[in-house]
């Protein structure tokens, strides 16, 4: 199984093998930086192309395998999501519910209106009801009249999905299923236990912040803001008046979200290329200017969450993935903003390359392998996969 | 804000109290009247001006005048500008003595109403020919209120321009930035009345309080001086550890100052720095460092200091200046600005009681030759007024074509009766012939539009727009956050 993650700052294979007691094994991982990739979403479809054949190949001499399809996550603010209700009435003459009624109810809760340009990326089960009962986990084999379901409906446009699909079609490898890449990397990230208890799982990237809202076990809320660690390299770059490059760099060795922390006119001095004395800069200006950006997001992720009343119920707190959360005191910061605990979280149970899994940079690549996982694990009992738009995936929660 | 307490002793220099007059015009000008009585300003006379009773009976200004008794009949001007300028010509007399033995008036006004819009102007006009010097702090409306209200809040700015010496205009729009979102609309109001306020009182104690260096009216109106400009004003006081440093930021962060920006592009910019004993002479460097970064190196700084026993361990800046309109923006006062501009005008002693319209024009035109003579350019406030007064009202009686600079008055005064609505064009001949701008044009530099670069690598990607701002602007640019 591969997962294939186009982020805006690096590209990411990961090669993993299920093992018979449904564990995974990472055997590689393969990644090159990313260009023609802007905000999660392919700006330059030739050079994007060719970081992505980089990366694969990269991934194919490390763990010595041919890749021939992947899994590929999907990201950029197009990305939207919703919760809907799906409701279907068993015929009078039968009062079990089969599969073909979770079909059913399942197409009864798409029958929504979406963007006409948009396609449906994923429906994820909440709960069922049957004649009234909450919470029902699995109806099939119940008695019931009315069969209603709770769906979380995630959707995108589709010729922005469709391109990045291409992309990979082109080099050329066969695209399995396309993820929301913060649905890939809450497989990762969260145990069962957490996503029962409730927990929000916030991925910054390069160019896009996602987030998934776990209440119950099962999804609630997801969506894409499309600021992420470009963004605060970009800030700082402007800020202080430096290249982007050196930006980048001295955002991670140096950044620090935490204000304050630093004593007063402590400075960093910045070595130019030749490795001499160059620019000085104070510690609490960067700090205050990556401060900013990051509480930003937050403050933003904040306020979209609360529209909904599901951000108070998550037992567990947040976990920040995705590579920006290398920040220092990025947890603490959001602790701070959403009044929670918050915790920096990789990849758990895995085995093989720990390198790969403990770093929160391989998240989605690793999550994309899990849900690979459990799709195939789905697959035998015949949930129709393998039509890239329109899933019917459902065990997955 | 600024504290009072009875029983402080001004040192020495008391005899330099110059009379102040605050007047309130119009609805809008009585609530901000209101504010600055309730914030306290101490030496100063308020006076009300209004159409309206009952507005008038609820304003705690001491001197009340109604205008327009017969016009009006004691209600509103419904908002209609014609009635307001009728109103106050009717009670020319009335606000003539309301006016009269104040050296410094302040009118405030909020513009696009009727009254505000309509007597303003004449008001502004009578306090000249007092003798008086004239800043007015105007009010444009919310842009909710409609274009109609906009257009006639625009002629007004540009008549009072004209008269006044100085124009503080503040737009209610860009009040808003400082009011949150959430809060009642009462407070967007309040919060454009606590800003005049809060200028009309830092500009008072700015030439009151006995200074170690000291700023007078020719600092000021040096600083203030540009037509039809746009004037910056910025106030800041702190009393934390960082008091130099918080007191300027919060400066710079008045709506009118646009977080420095704008001074960068001012000639002149006048600076109070004012605070207790214990302000210290490195707090004053430190602050004027940080200030100097966001002018031009050849930017006439205009400082003074004051220390104030009332202040406490508070530290107080004022920051005033102007800029001129877009399409002169060669500092035209290159070096008038190194000597007094204009002498605090002597007229009030000459003449106590101008009570005749045309002696005012010998006021002007008199003191237009003296300083014309010694300074070689000709005062551009001055030479704007009388024919910038004059020319709209005579507008309905067209046997009378705009008369040269010095048209007798005596006959336009009683023909000038309706009609506020300047026509565009009518100001424009007169100031076509202003001398000596090419003279400067070296000094126009265009100035870097910041604004609309700063995406920087996102510059040609889908803008991601959240809540109305655009998240690929830095967030320290779009909080106003001066990071070095």
């Amino acid at each position: 199984m591969v997962g294939l993650e186009i982020g805006t700052s690096k590209i990411c294979v990961v090669v993993g093998e299920s093992r018979p007691d449904g564990t995974i094994k990472i055997l590689g991982v393969g990644q090159a930086p990313s260009r023609g990739v802007r905000k999660g979403e392919i700006v330059d479809f030739e050079t994007a192309m060719k970081c992505v054949h980089e990366a694969v190949v990269d991934a194919e001499q490390k763990s010595d395998v041919m890749i021939r399809s992947v899994y590929v996550a999907a990201a950029g603010s197009h990305i939207q999501s919703f919760n809907n209700r799906g409701c279907v009435l068993l015929p009078e003459d039968r009062d079990e519910i089969d599969d073909q009624d979770i079909e059913d109810v399942k197409i009864s809760a798409r029958e929504v209106s979406i963007p006409a340009p948009n396609a449906f990326l994923h429906s994820i089960i909440q709960h069922y009801h049957v004649d009234g009962q909450d919470g029902v986990l699995s109806p099939v084999g119940m008695l019931g009249q009315k069969l209603e379901a709770d769906f979380h409906i995630i959707h995108g446009v589709r010729t922005r999905i469709q391109n990045t699909i291409r992309c990979v079609k082109e080099l050329p490898l066969d695209v399995e299923d396309v993820v929301f890449s913060a649905l890939a990397s809450a497989q990762v990230v969260l145990t069962q236990h957490q996503k029962n208890l409730g927990a929000l799982v916030i991925d910054i990237g390069g160019g896009t912040t996602d987030y998934i809202l776990y209440v119950d076990g099962a999804v609630k809320q997801s969506g894409v803001l499309a600021v992420g660690g470009d963004h605060v390299t970009n800030d700082v770059s402007m800020g202080l008046r430096i290249p982007m490059a050196r930006a980048e760099k001295l955002k991670i060795e140096e950044g620090s979200c935490i204000l304050g922390n630093c004593l007063p006119g402590e400075t960093i001095l910045l070595k130019d290329d030749s490795g001499f004395a160059g620019k000085e800069i104070e510690r609490e200006t960067l700090n205050t200017i990556v401060h900013m950006r990051v509480g930003e997001v937050f403050e933003l992720l904040k306020r979209t969450l609360e529209e909904e009343s599901f951000i108070n119920y998550t037992g567990a707190g947040i976990f920040i993935t995705g590579g920006c959360s290398l920040l220092n005191g990025i947890d603490h910061l959001a602790g701070e903003i959403f009044e929670m605990p918050a915790h920096v979280a990789h990849a758990q149970t895995m085995s093989g390359l720990t390198s790969a899994f403990e770093n929160p940079q391989f998240s989605t690549a690793i999550g994309l392998i899990k849900y690979a996982q459990a799709v195939q694990a789905d697959r035998p009992r015949g949930r129709g996969i393998g039509r890239i738009f329109g899933k019917f995936f459902s065990g997955m929660r | 804000m600024i504290q009072l307490s009875k029983n402080y002793s001004l040192p020495e220099r008391q005899e330099e109290i110059i009379p102040i007059k605050v007047v309130g015009v119009g609805g809008a000008g009585s609530n901000a009247l209101d504010r600055i009585v309730l914030d306290g300003l101490e030496r100063a006379d308020l006076v009300a001006i209004n159409t309206d009773v009952q507005s008038l009976a609820s304003s705690v200004a001491a001197h009340k005048v109604q205008i327009g008794r017969a016009v009006t009949r004691g209600l509103g001007t419904g908002g209609d500008p014609e009635l307001g300028y009728q109103a106050a010509i009717e009670s020319a007399d009335e606000i003539r003595q309301a006016l009269v033995d104040a050296r410094l008036i302040f009118i405030c006004a909020g513009l696009g109403g009727g009254t505000g819009s309509g007597a303003a102007p004449v008001v502004a006009q009578l306090a000249r020919e007092a003798g008086s010097l004239v800043i007015v702090f105007a009010t444009l409306p919310f842009s909710f209120e409609g274009k109609r209200r906009a257009v006639q809040a625009q002629e007004t700015l540009s008549r009072l321009n004209e008269i006044a010496n100085a124009v503080i205009c503040f737009e209610n729009d860009r009040m808003g930035d400082m009011v949150a979102p959430k809060a009642g609309i009462h407070q967007a109001f309040a919060v454009a009345d606590m800003t005049i306020s809060q200028s009309a009182r830092s500009i008072v104690n700015l030439i009151q309080r006995p200074g170690l260096i000291r700023i007078g009216f020719d600092d000021l109106f040096a600083a203030l001086r540009s037509q039809n400009g746009r004037c910056l004003f910025g106030f800041g006081e702190s009393d934390s550890d960082n008091r130099a440093h918080d007191a300027l930021t919060q400066a710079l962060k008045n709506p009118l100052m646009d977080r420095g920006r704008m001074l960068a592009e001012a000639a002149h910019v006048l600076v109070q720095v004012a605070g207790g004993p214990g302000m210290t002479l490195s707090e004053v460097e430190i602050l004027m460092q940080e200030l100097g970064k966001h002018v031009r190196d050849n930017t006439q700084i205009l400082f003074g200091t004051a220390v104030d026993g009332r202040m406490g361990n508070r530290l107080s800046v004022t920051i005033i200046s102007s800029l001129a309109a877009e399409e002169e923006i060669a500092p035209q006062s290159e070096f008038v600005a190194s000597e007094p501009i204009q002498e605090p005008p002597p007229p009030i002693w000459e003449e106590p009681q101008p009570s005749e319209p045309p002696a005012k024009i010998d006021i002007l035109s008199g003191r237009r030759g003296d300083t014309d003579s010694s300074r070689g350019e000709p005062d551009p406030i001055a030479e704007e007024s009388p024919a910038g007064d004059l020319i709209p009202f005579q507008q309905p009686a067209p046997e009378e074509t705009p008369p040269p600079p010095l048209p007798s008055p005596a006959i336009k005064k009683p023909v000038a009766m309706p009609r506020l609505i300047v026509p565009k064009q009518k100001p424009l001949p007169v100031k076509e012939p202003k001398p000596a701008k090419e003279k400067y044009a070296q000094a126009k530099q265009e100035v870097l539009q910041f604004e609309p670069v700063t995406r920087g690598r996102f510059e040609k990607s889908e803008p991601t727009i959240v809540e109305g701002q655009d998240l690929d602007v830095p967030t320290f640019l779009r909080k106003n956050i001066r990071v070095k």
